[in-house]
């Protein structure tokens, strides 16, 4: 599903965020991706939906060579992925229905269903019935929610999530951790940058850590492993 | 393109277009005015254009007898005229005529005429058309050789003027027309890129979700549209209203003065100038949107 080769990115002022990254993520896998803060994992996760640039090396998502996409095919790559923020980036004077539609009407989805999709989506989330509520009258676990739900509402391969419980309560956390659970059994890979060792060693799933632009530890049902 | 695509393109255009009233009429106005002040201006061009022209055109000799040329006199001119190269059309203009036609031009000043008295101060005269305003030049010298004849005169000086003064308004009206297509360039891409600005949010998310360009572009392209549109035809109405006011104006005091007609003239520049604006709409959000889609 995703495979990084040699993956190096040195930015424009000389930071080395990432050297020699070799990585192979095969569908279905749920992988956390672990690390101090600078250590390069939200990097890794832009250079995945070709947000900045590798310098050298090479990604493949499902096959496809990123780095090789023609800038109007970016938007093609993106639609394969569905990509959860710590700060949701939902958009405020929207419902969180027309939230989770959006990313429908987006890629010239039918409304109808459009509909269907966005109805059966939020149910898997837990929000059936706030479809009609504003982000502003919800939680961030709520908040959160619709955002996997936009994510996840046009079937992508990969789901990747940059600390997407970084700002909630470790109960809301659980919950948010629960629905990626199910979202990886119906068939999704994901890929979770993460501060939380609670979620983590309570997972038991593959972890990559990485530190200084490189990775120190690659383990099948892996524990956080820092001290906190 | 689907159907619920064009129908979220203009919803979307819209309700841009109301959440930024205030800045989208204040963009219309301007770009109203523009190309208000743009219509003017190639009216004027056109008109005195179509008055060289028409001069030019009119570019005839009249040949003045003496007094004292006797009827044979005045029919050897005539055909001595008629047979100089370049000589198109030979009219003689008797005493009479040249004071029914001085009288009819001068209709409301009639104290004018009074003065005059019972005298006719007009000599016989004979009106030449020649084929080309050059000719004159080589034509006028001879005619005055001839004997019978006191004067003869033509309008060239007048035609001369003319011409340079269309081209010093061509010049000027050309860079002119730049400068104000130019701002309203600006105008439209400023407000657009105010709307693009306060909607960054929602364009980056729409990059996230895999949108393409030209689906974020349209409804901003649709916006430029709608106000390169709007103000264009603000303006050409107004130019319209405007044009046909001063014809009237002008018919009531220089009745013989060559304005073009409104129909089909003004259609024409209004219908151009309405496209332009809406293409300058466009290109005015296209270039304010290139900096925003690079995510």
């Amino acid at each position: 599903m995703l495979i990084m080769k040699h993956a190096s990115k040195i930015y424009a002022g000389g930071a080395k965020a990432l050297q020699d990254i070799n990585v192979h993520i095969k569908p279905g896998e749920f992988v956390f991706l672990v690390g101090p803060s600078g250590a390069g994992k939200s990097t890794f996760i832009k250079l995945i939906s070709r947000e900045i640039e590798l310098t050298s090396g090479q990604i493949f998502v499902d096959g496809v060579d990123v780095m090789k996409l023609r800038d109007d095919e970016i938007p093609y790559l993106r639609r394969q992925l569905g990509i959860v923020f710590q700060d949701y980036r939902l958009l405020n004077d929207r419902t969180a229905f027309e939230n989770v539609a959006f990313a429908m009407q987006v890629i010239e989805t039918p409304s109808k269903k459009v509909r269907e999709r966005v109805t059966e989506v939020l149910n898997l989330v837990g929000l059936g019935d706030r479809g009609d509520n504003y982000p502003g009258e919800m939680s961030g676990g709520e908040q959160q929610r619709v955002a996997i739900a936009r994510a996840i509402v046009n079937d992508p391969l990969l789901v990747i999530a940059d600390e997407p419980t970084g700002n909630l309560d470790p109960e809301t956390s659980m919950e948010i951790m629960n629905i990626f659970t199910e979202i990886n059994k119906r068939g999704a890979t994901i890929i979770m940058a993460t501060h939380d060792k609670t979620m983590v060693d309570y997972m038991r799933q593959r972890v990559i850590a990485i530190e200084d632009g490189r990775i120190v530890r690659d383990e099948i049902k892996g524990v956080y492993g820092y001290e906190l | 393109m689907s159907f619920s695509t064009k129908w979220y393109y203009l919803r979307e255009t819209f309700k841009s277009l109301k959440r930024n009233s205030l800045m989208s009429i204040a963009s219309v106005s301007t770009v109203a005015l523009s190309i208000l002040v743009l219509g003017l201006f190639l009216t004027m061009v056109l008109n005195v254009n179509n008055l060289a022209q028409y001069l030019e055109n009119q570019v005839q000799v009249t040949v003045y007898m003496e007094d004292s040329a006797t009827a044979v006199q005045r029919r050897q001119t005539e055909q001595q005229l008629k047979i100089m190269p370049g000589v198109m059309e030979v009219k003689g203009v008797t005493k009479e005529q040249a004071l029914a036609n001085f009288k009819k031009r001068l209709r409301e000043q009639q104290k004018l005429l009074d003065a005059l008295g019972e005298e006719n101060p007009f000599p016989y005269s004979f009106e030449i058309k020649v084929d080309k305003p050059e000719r004159i030049q080589q034509i006028v010298p001879k005619i005055e050789q001839m004997p019978g004849v006191e004067t003869a005169k033509f309008g060239q000086e007048v035609v001369e003027h003319i011409f340079q003064l269309t081209r010093i308004l061509r010049i000027g009206g050309i860079l002119l027309i730049v400068m104000l297509a130019i701002a309203t360039l600006f105008i439209i891409s400023n407000t657009i890129r105010l709307t693009v600005f306060a909607r960054r949010r929602e364009v980056s998310i729409m990059k996230y979700v895999g949108a393409t360009n030209w689906f974020i572009r349209w409804p901003f392209l649709l916006e430029g549209m709608i106000m390169g549109f709007v103000g264009a035809l603000v303006a050409a109405v107004s130019l319209f209203k405007i044009y046909d006011a001063v014809q009237e104006k002008i018919y009531a005091t220089l009745a013989f003065f060559p304005l073009l007609p409104s129909w089909p003239f003004m259609g024409y520049l209004c219908a151009g100038l309405v496209a332009v604006g809406t293409i300058i709409g466009a290109a005015g959000s296209g270039i304010s949107l290139r900096k925003f889609l690079d995510v």
